[in-house]
C-alpha cells in the first residue's frame, strides 16, 4: 500500500489497562514508528519518550496527551495532574523529537536533552552509570535505570505497578545498532541483575523492526510492515541478548536471533536479510518486506 | 498516411515469434520496424508539414527542459501533497515522470517518447494497482494529450512498454497495461527482451527502433544485471543509461560486463552527440551526500541529468578500480561487486 494513501490513525493508542497507555506513531508519518508508554498515578502523569516528528500537525502527540489524560482524569475524579516527560535517550532523534509539543504546556515538567543535565534530572550525577533514580507518580514509582550501550546516554524504566520494563534502543524485536559493546553488555548485565530481584512481565521497546518470521527483520524506512513481530518481549530475551553481544564485544558482527537482531560496529544496512544458519529459512518475497 | 508495415508471417522465425504476442499476429511486429542502424538512418527526412508528420530529423537536439525540481518526497509520507507521478514534458514530443517516493522510495524516472506512428514508454514504475497508483490513467492522458495538439487518433499510435532492465522497480507498473489496445509488451525473460528489439548478439548489437521518423538506437548495457539495455534518442540526443549509470548508487553485480558496457559507451560518444545522460533514480543530495537505500525523503537532492563529463569522468575513475568496494567519482556511487541496497551509512550514535 501507498504511504502517502494511508488512513491509519497517526497515533495509535492502546490502553494496557486504565492507568497504562501504549502509544504508536504511523509509519507513515516516520518510518521509525516508535513507541511512547504514557503511565497514570495518584499524583502525576509520566510520558516516556515523545516521537520521531516535532510537527504536531503530522503527529499530534501533545493533542492525544493531552486527551488521555483529560479522560482519565474523568475517570479518577481528577481536576487535574502533572506531566513530566522523560527520553530513553536525550540523542535519539526517533525519540526526543516530540518533546517540544510540550514546551508551553502548564503543569508540565520536561527532561533536558543533553547528557549531564539529564542525568541531573534523574538524579544521578555522579558515576551515573551505576546509580539507579525514581519517578514517585503517587503510589506508583517508576524506577530509572542507567543503561547505556545503543546510545551513550541510554536510560530505562521499570514500572512496579505494571511490572514491565521500558528499554527503548537497548533492547526490541529490531535491528538493535550497538553503539558502544561494553557499555551494551554491561548495561545487558545490570538488567539481568534487576529481573533477579524485580518482576519483569515484558521487556517493552522503543520500536518494532522484526517480522514474525524467525530472525527477519524489515529493511529500514519500510512504510509498511503487514507481519509485524509483537512488541513485548519475554524477559528471557534479555540474557538472551547478553549472551549474544558478549560474543561480538570488539568484532563487526551481525547476529541474528529469532526476535531480535544485534549490529555490532557494522553499518546500519549491513545484512538487511536473515542467514543464519540456526534458523529457518523462511522466503519472504522481498518487494512485500520493502514496499 | 498509415506506414505500418503489415506483417510477414513467412518471415516468422523464433525471434520474430518470440516479440509477436500470440493472440494478436496482426499487429505490426516491432522487429518488422527494426532496421539495421546504419539504414535506418540513412531513410531521407520527410519534410515538415503543417498537420501531417512531425519532422523528427531537423534541428537536432531538440530543444528541452528538465524541471526546476523534482518531487522527492516528504518528511511525513502520508502528508505528501505532491501529485502521485511528476509528468515534465520536456519538449512537446518527449514526457519524462517520476514516481512520487511516497508511494515507492524508489521514485524511479520513466520516459515516453513520441513519433510519428508509436510511442516508447522505457520502465513503468514500482506499484503494480492502477488504483494504488494511477500510472495508466496518466500515460493516457499524456497520449491523448498529445494525440489532440497533433491531430492523430490515439487508436492509431501504438504503445510499446520497454524496460532499462528487469528489477521490479522498473516493470511492476506494467500490469496496469494490459488490457489497453494496440499495446506492445517487451517481455519479461532475457530472450524475449532481445527479440523484441530483434537483437541476435546481444550485448554488442546496436539497433534503431523507427517510432516513426524518430529513432531511439537500442543496445545491451549489462554490468547491474545481465539483461539491460541502453537507450538513445536521436531526436532530443538523450543517452538514456537505466540503474547501470545514474546519480546515486550504480550497483554493480558485474565488474567486467559493466566496464565493457562502460567502454562501449565512450565508443558510442565517440561518434554520436549526446545532450544529457539520464538514469533511472537519483539517491544523492547536490553536496555529495548519500541517501540511504529506502528513504523517503530527499529535500536536497542532485538533479537526475548528467552532463555527458560525469559519465567520462566515471569512466577514468573506474580503470583505476580493481577491486569491490564503493568508490565515489564526485558525482556517483559505483559500488563495485558489493551488495544490493549497500549505502555508506555510519552509525549514527557511536561512541568510544
Amino acid at each position: 500500500m501507498c504511504a502517502a494513501k494511508n488512513t491509519d490513525p497517526r497515533i495509535q493508542v492502546v490502553a494496557y489497562n486504565e492507568d497504562t497507555y501504549i502509544l504508536r506513531e504511523n509509519p507513515c508519518v516516520n518510518w521509525e514508528a516508535p513507541f511512547t508508554y504514557l503511565l497514570f498515578g495518584n499524583h502525576g502523569a509520566l510520558l516516556i519518550d515523545s516521537g520521531a516528528t516535532p510537527e504536531g500537525s503530522y503527529y499530534p502527540l501533545r493533542v492525544t496527551v493531552d486527551e488521555i489524560l483529560s479522560r482519565w482524569c474523568g475517570i479518577r475524579r481528577k481536576k487535574s495532574v502533572p506531566l513530566t516527560v522523560v527520553l530513553t535517550s536525550g540523542e535519539d532523534i526517533a525519540q526526543n523529537q516530540g518533546i517540544g509539543q510540550f514546551a508551553d504546556r502548564g503543569e508540565t515538567r520536561l527532561t533536558p536533552l543533553e547528557l549531564g543535565a539529564r542525568m541531573e534530572f534523574h538524579g544521578l550525577s555522579s558515576s551515573w552509570k551505576q546509580g539507579l533514580g525514581r519517578i514517585d507518580l503517587g503510589g506508583r514509582v517508576v524506577e530509572v535505570i542507567p543503561t547505556p550501550g545503543t546510545h551513550k546516554d541510554g536510560l530505562s524504566f521499570y514500572d512496579a505497578y505494571t511490572c514491565l520494563l521500558f528499554t527503548g534502543d537497548l533492547l526490541y524485536a529490531g535491528r538493535v545498532q550497538i553503539a558502544n559493546d561494553r557499555d551494551y553488555v554491561a548495561s545487558l548485565e545490570r538488567l539481568q541483575q534487576w529481573k533477579q530481584s524485580h518482576a519483569v512481565k515484558w521487556v517493552m521497546g522503543g520500536h518494532i523492526e522484526m517480522m514474525f518470521i524467525p530472525g527477519r527483520g524489515y529493511p529500514r524506512f519500510s512504510t509498511n510492515r503487514p507481519f509485524e513481530h509483537v512488541l513485548e518481549l519475554e524477559a528471557g530475551t534479555i540474557d538472551e541478548a547478553a549472551e549474544h553481544a558478549r560474543g561480538v564485544v570488539g568484532k563487526p558482527a551481525v547476529v541474528f536471533r529469532k526476535d531480535f537482531i544485534l549490529l555490532n560496529r557494522v553499518s546500519p544496512d549491513e545484512k538487511v536479510y536473515q542467514d543464519a544458519p540456526n534458523l529457518p529459512l523462511v522466503p519472504v518475497p522481498y518487494w512485500v518486506s520493502l514496499q | 498516411m498509415d506506414m505500418k508495415l503489415p506483417v510477414d508471417l513467412k518471415s516468422l522465425d523464433r525471434r520474430t515469434f518470440l516479440s509477436l504476442p500470440v493472440v494478436s499476429v496482426v499487429l505490426p511486429a516491432v522487429a518488422a520496424a527494426m532496421t539495421p542502424e546504419a539504414e535506418a538512418m540513412s531513410v531521407p527526412a520527410a519534410p515538415a508539414v503543417q498537420n501531417g508528420p512531425i519532422n523528427f530529423k531537423a534541428g537536432v537536439p531538440a530543444p528541452g527542459s528538465f524541471p526546476e525540481k523534482w518531487i522527492c518526497g516528504s518528511s511525513s509520507c502520508m502528508d505528501n501533497h505532491d501529485p502521485p507521478i511528476q509528468v515534465h514534458w520536456y519538449n512537446e514530443h518527449t514526457v519524462l515522470m517520476r514516481q512520487n517516493k511516497a508511494y515507492s522510495f524508489e521514485a524511479p524516472f520513466l520516459h515516453l517518447y513520441f513519433g510519428n506512428e508509436r510511442i516508447l514508454m522505457i520502465d513503468q514504475g514500482y506499484t503494480q494497482l492502477r488504483t494504488d497508483w494511477p500510472l495508466r490513467d496518466v500515460v493516457d492522458g499524456c497520449i491523448a494529450g498529445w494525440c489532440a495538439k497533433h491531430g492523430r487518433k490515439v487508436e492509431d499510435m501504438e504503445l510499446l512498454l520497454a524496460f532499462t532492465h528487469l528489477h521490479d522497480d522498473h516493470y511492476v507498473g506494467i500490469n496496469q497495461f494490459y488490457d489497453r489496445p494496440n499495446t506492445r509488451y517487451m517481455g519479461q525473460t532475457h530472450e524475449e527482451m532481445i527479440g523484441f528489439w530483434g537483437m541476435t548478439h546481444y550485448p554488442e548489437q546496436r539497433v534503431a527502433l523507427d517510432l516513426g521518423g524518430r529513432n531511439i538506437l537500442i543496445w545491451g548495457n549489462p554490468g547491474h544485471v545481465f539483461s539491460e539495455f541502453a537507450y538513445y534518442d536521436t531526436y532530443t540526443q538523450i543517452l538514456h543509461t537505466g540503474d547501470m549509470f545514474y546519480r546515486g548508487r550504480c550497483y554493480i553485480s558485474f565488474w567486467d560486463k559493466w566496464f565493457t558496457s562502460m567502454k562501449r559507451l565512450m565508443a558510442f560518444l565517440e561518434d554520436h552527440p549526446v545532450t544529457w545522460v539520464v538514469g533511472c533514480h537519483v539517491e544523492i543530495s547536490r553536496t555529495g551526500q548519500d541517501y540511504p537505500y529506502g528513504i523517503t525523503y530527499q529535500p536536497d537532492e542532485a538533479p537526475m541529468h548528467m552532463p555527458v563529463e560525469v559519465l567520462k569522468h566515471a569512466y577514468e575513475v573506474a580503470k583505476t578500480i580493481t577491486k569491490p568496494g564503493i568508490y565515489f567519482t564526485g558525482s556517483v556511487f559505483l559500488c563495485n561487486e558489493t551488495r544490493n541496497a549497500t549505502t555508506v551509512d555510519k552509525i549514527a550514535y557511536a561512541y568510544d
